[in-house]
């Protein structure tokens, strides 16, 4: 570990890149699992229920999942700076209000996948549940089974959003040095610096986190993988 | 189970059944031609849909007694052992394997019991959805289409099984296929569907032999050369 | 319902075209649109591009009309020339008089010096004197030519340190009593010129555990220390545009100003053409000519005069700093 820190350390100028992806990750790992505990159960629960509205929430989840990431960090912004409305909780450039934003810009995109699986996917389980006799436990418990490599895809769709996102993180966290700057505000500030080299290495450090991601996720969907010309 | 006055409207289908009894014990067979509300009828026998109006009395008959097996059956994302043991799970039953593996055996999955059950053929996705619904030994099982895609051995070996199966348990059956063949040699009642209207019920020799009603009349005649090819015997 | 939604598409398609007009209507006005009349003199410089468009109008008053279009000069700045609002002031005359359509990418020092260094840009217009130097020594530029200063400030609360002009006595009181202060750390004129102040001084930031460092362009510090109550090191231009415009008033004082070691010089620098031969060294030339021009000179120095009650530049071309 000292090695690599020591090869990191002459590698890189001094924009602490070492603690950039360990900000990442924490950030990261934070707020993609409190957006799937959101929106996982928000997706199913919307498939699920019919009420009047629906297809509206439907539309403004869609509209969501594609809002650009600074939106997003300005409102945070707005909302946690010292005269806003939370400024008292003194979130603004700390990691807290880094995943705040994160959550608002991921928790839509997971809801919004789990969502769209479940309106293919959830009847044919519901019923099935029916016919075998499960209970309304069981049933739920059949239909996260059934869906989760879906989940799972999801939930790294949402982790791969978060350590790639720049615009919210930027506002909201500060890109502060050893602080809240993430890998993503280091490339941005090594670019502003004309350091491109290195703001490409750091990048292919994130492409190789990706690629990893990506490994994970065919992992989960191996074993379909066999039966994809059915 | 009896059903009265049931009225269900699924777009612009309407199904009506001013009344049916489903007598305990027997191999009933829906017959109709498409559309005519037969998967909609089973459905609602087995209480995936409800009713707009009148009454499903299920006599006693607990829901998780209930079973159906679909033409393109569901079948989880796992093994095909698995999906056979499932519902024995869901009632808290440890599945041992020298009780599992006569049913597979039967029907020629053993060698892929590991196996993705996605990666199953047409024909055996029936099979398992069939034995899964036989192993756990419910009072109703419904068969909607099931046994189509099998070859003629198959199909022989699971009217086979079902008899056993009624013999033994007293288990109720509802057929629904298109192949009247089937559906004459396994039946003792018939209920034809038509146009979402039961057009006529009763004993299968009875309405095979000398029916009143012209709809059953006229769907008996179009079947009636795969009845000749059969050489079944109504008597 | 198919009804509908032929006449949604109708509408849909309407829009289309009524934006793509009124996109289309915008560039033709750009030609005829400098309302100042020009009148310095042309440079007598052939068209370099060769596809510049000649637009044979009827030149009636010939100091009257505006140059021949020539095309497009790109300069890499530093972001307090664009943040100002200097380069949209001066755009215009620039096309007017020279004809040339002045387009800039506003980033660090740092940067900017490297777009030149990578021939990505003709000019570059930038504020470290000793990397402009080191800018020419390499090769890539032909010569540095000062343009104009603006002085730095210390920006920060009133309290507890007092309005002085002795830069010693604020950072060393910042590091004594571990006074939050945000530096941009991003490797700009700002930044080089702050940690060169900290060396001078013999002060080391890193000192104090509330130092930090942004990493971001000078608006978005000056942000960042009015939330943080922190001081920051900014030049007086984009401070003076922030206090007038942020949505949420900044509470930050001046603190420290008028110090001799926070004079900020601004250097122009043509990118050598024997380096990169296609560039646009003849619009570069006319640029430096043009900002350097009494003229120019003159209108720099009235820049922000009416909007900040202060001027934002000093012009001092002709001078050696």
């Amino acid at each position: 570990m000292n090695a690599i820190e020591q090869w990191i350390n002459e590698t890189f100028s001094n924009v602490g890149v070492l603690s950039s992806i360990q900000v990442t990750f924490q950030m990261a790992v934070c707020s993609t699992a409190i957006s799937a505990l959101l929106g996982i159960p928000l997706g199913l629960l919307l498939e699920k229920h019919q009420f009047p509205g629906k297809r509206i929430v439907v539309r403004v989840n869609r509209t969501l999942m594609g809002v650009p990431p600074v939106v997003i960090g300005l409102l945070v912004y707005m909302l946690l700076m010292r005269r806003g409305p939370l400024g008292a909780f003194r979130w603004l450039f700390t990691i807290k209000g880094m995943v705040l934003a994160q959550t608002l810009i991921i928790t839509p995109i997971i809801c919004g996948m789990v969502y769209s699986y479940a309106v293919r996917t959830a009847p044919a389980i519901r019923n099935f549940a029916v016919t075998m006799g499960a209970s309304p436990m069981q049933t739920n418990r059949l239909m996260l089974r059934e869906m989760k490599n879906e989940i799972y895809f999801a939930i790294l769709s949402g982790f791969g959003r978060s350590i790639s996102e720049v615009g919210a993180v930027m506002l909201v966290g500060g890109n502060i040095k050893g602080n809240t700057r993430t890998m993503t505000t280091a490339i941005s500030l090594l670019k502003s610096q004309g350091i491109f080299t290195e703001g490409v290495a750091l990048g292919l450090i994130l492409l190789l986190m990706a690629f990893l991601l990506q490994c994970l996720a065919d992992f989960f969907r191996k074993e379909e993988i066999s039966v994809e010309n059915d | 189970m009896k059903m009265t006055d049931i009225e269900k409207r699924v777009g612009d289908f309407c199904l009506r059944i001013p009344e049916l009894q489903l007598e305990s014990g027997c191999i009933h067979g829906l017959i109709g031609g498409n559309g005519c509300g037969k998967t909609t009828l089973a459905k609602l026998m087995m209480g995936i849909l409800t009713p707009d109006s009148g009454r499903i009395d299920r006599e006693g008959l607990n829901e998780r007694e209930i079973t159906m097996t679909t033409q393109r059956p569901y079948l989880m994302h796992t093994s095909v052992y698995e999906n056979l043991v499932y519902p024995l799970k869901l009632r808290g039953k440890k599945p041992r394997e020298a009780d599992v593996r006569p049913w597979l055996t039967r029907c020629g999955l053993w060698e892929k019991k590991d196996q993705y059950a996605g990666s199953l053929s047409g024909g055996e996705r029936q099979k398992l959805s069939m034995i899964r619904a036989m192993i756990f030994k419910p009072k109703l099982i419904i068969v909607d289409e099931t046994l189509s895609n099998l070859d003629p051995d198959s199909v022989e070996l699971f009217e086979q099984w079902i008899r056993e199966i009624q013999a033994q348990a007293a288990v109720t059956w509802v057929m629904i296929s298109h192949q009247l063949s089937h559906i004459c040699r396994m039946c003792d009642q018939i209920h034809f569907l038509s146009q979402g209207e039961l057009a006529a019920s009763g004993p299968a020799r009875e309405l095979l032999k000398n029916c009143g009603d012209e709809r059953l009349k006229a769907f008996l005649e179009r079947e009636s050369l795969d009845l000749n090819v059969r050489g079944r015997k109504v008597d | 319902m198919k009804k509908t939604r032929k006449i949604l598409s109708l509408i849909l398609g309407l829009l289309i075209i009524a934006a793509a007009a009124a996109g289309c209507g915008k560039k033709e006005e750009l030609p005829a649109g400098p309302a100042e009349p020009a009148a310095v003199e042309m440079p007598e410089a052939p068209p370099a591009e060769p596809a510049a468009p000649v637009e044979s109008e009827k030149p009636a008053e010939p100091e009257q009309t505006p140059a021949e279009e020539k095309g497009v000069l790109l300069m890499a700045t530093t972001t307090s020339t664009d943040d100002t609002g200097l380069l949209d002031y001066l755009k215009p005359i620039f096309l007017a008089d020279t004809g040339w359509d002045l387009q800039w990418d506003a980033v660090g020092t740092g940067e900017a010096l490297k777009m030149g260094e990578n021939g990505d840009v003709a000019v570059v217009l930038v504020h470290a004197k000793a990397s402009e130097e080191e800018f020419i020594a390499g090769g890539y530029g032909v010569e540095r030519f000062p343009v104009m200063y603006n002085d730095f400030i210390v920006a920060g609360p009133a309290q507890p340190i007092a309005h002085t002009d002795n830069i010693e006595a604020v950072f060393s009181r910042i590091i004594k009593e571990q006074l939050p202060f945000v530096s941009r750390g991003d490797d700009s004129g700002t930044d080089k010129k702050e940690k060169q102040i900290w060396k001078k001084l013999a002060l080391d930031p890193a000192q104090d555990p509330e130092y930090v460092e942004s990493g971001q362009g000078m608006g978005a510090t000056l942000t960042m220390a009015d939330e943080m109550k922190a001081y920051c090191l900014t030049d007086r231009g984009t401070y003076l545009k922030m206090k007038k415009d942020a949505t949420v008033p900044l509470e930050l004082e001046i603190v420290c100003e008028g110090d001799a070691n926070l004079l900020n010089q601004y250097g122009v620098i043509a990118v050598n053409p024997d380096k990169y031969p296609d560039i646009n060294n003849v619009g570069a030339n006319d640029f430096i000519d043009w900002i350097c021009s009494e003229k120019v000179q003159q209108l720099i120095g009235e820049f922000g005069v009416e909007e900040y009650g202060q001027a934002l530049f000093v012009p001092n071309a002709g001078t050696d700093s």
